[in-house]
């Protein structure tokens, strides 16, 4: 549950969320729950030429399964603080 | 289950219209969306038909042609959004992209045109445009309800299983047998402490009680006979 507790912490900022078919979408990370959906605010595509229907949406539910990379904001990670919480996580403590 | 799009005409024999649904695998219908016009990737929009959201899959039956109807499973959405941008597309609807199992020579969208054979599966794109779009913000709630309702499925086996031998640093011990090639290890002041911490997997909660050490200090007397002739015994 790691990762799902990091995001409920990032909710409010700006994320760019990279699907595994390449989209790349950016926007204001509103909620996020136990599989990693994203709900993301304000969304715009950040390349268009490959979904250039998809210019801006306002809201988009974005399913956890399909997400290859969440870009956070540089001053949104403590990596030293995410990698000792993951080894704790992973040995069950 | 079948991933993509696909093709989706049982309707109920009560004469409602409404589509069969899987009862025995749970499937319920969650909210019906009457007077909603559908258009697939680039094709132009199909209407009137009705959206009916079950707990597993979106299918939009034609209100007129009786044989036409599409459906997709929750599973394959990749995301879904409320799209009210005119230049994205003419009218607010819903936006959705559907996962599509890739094809090397597939990347033009050749087979999304008007075309008499149209592959359902490869479709990418679906907007889903209710004539009322003070529809459109309902109509995302409860795509987003049912998409949580259908994480991806998980093997119950690895689910089960505890024993994922993963090496978490460097500096962790195969606790588990084996002890000869490694008796050259240090492996601890105490030899009988435990290593490690675990929350009750059997295999790494395994005590290292024996100690296995292979010093020339503790080897029999007998075979340093030679070299210590000149020396005290300790």
């Amino acid at each position: 549950m790691l990762f799902f507790s990091y995001f409920k912490d990032l909710v409010g900022q700006e994320v760019t969320v990279e699907l595994k078919n390449d989209l790349a979408i950016r926007g204001t990370l509103h909620s996020v729950d136990q599989y990693l959906n994203i709900k993301l605010e304000n969304t715009k595509v950040v390349d268009q030429d490959k979904y250039p229907h998809m210019l801006s949406v306002r809201n988009c539910f974005i399913r956890g399964s399909v997400v290859r990379y969440v870009q956070l904001p540089k001053d949104g990670v403590d990596v030293d603080l995410l990698h000792d919480a993951a080894r704790r996580e992973a040995r069950g403590g | 289950m079948v991933a993509g799009l696909r093709e989706f005409a049982l309707r109920s024999g009560d004469g409602s219209g409404k589509p069969v649904l899987d009862e025995s695998s749970g499937e319920e219908l969650m909210h019906v969306q009457p007077s909603v016009a559908v258009a697939l990737g680039n094709r132009p929009v199909e209407f009137p038909g009705t959206l009916y959201i079950t707990s597993r899959k979106l299918i939009w039956l034609s209100d007129v042609d009786m044989a036409k109807g599409y459906a997709v499973d929750f599973l394959s959405i990749s995301l879904h959004a409320v799209s009210r941008d005119p230049e994205a597309y003419s009218s607010p609807c819903i936006y959705t992209q559907i996962e599509v199992e890739e094809d090397e020579d597939d990347d033009d969208d050749s087979d999304t045109e008007s075309t008499e054979v149209l592959d359902l599966s490869k479709i990418r794109e679906m907007r889903l445009v209710p004539s009322d779009s003070t529809q459109l913000e309902t109509m995302f709630d409860v795509f987003c309800e049912c998409a949580e309702l259908n994480p991806e499925p998980v093997d119950e086996e690895e689910e089960e299983e505890s024993g994922h031998n993963w090496v978490f640093s460097a500096d962790q011990m195969d606790v588990r047998g084996g002890a000869d090639e490694d008796a050259e290890w240090q492996i601890s002041q105490s030899p009988t402490s435990v290593i490690g911490h675990s929350n009750g997997d059997e295999g790494l909660a395994q005590p290292m009680l024996e100690l296995q050490i292979n010093d020339q200090r503790f080897e029999d007397a007998e075979e340093m006979v030679h070299e210590s002739e000149t020396k005290d015994h300790h």
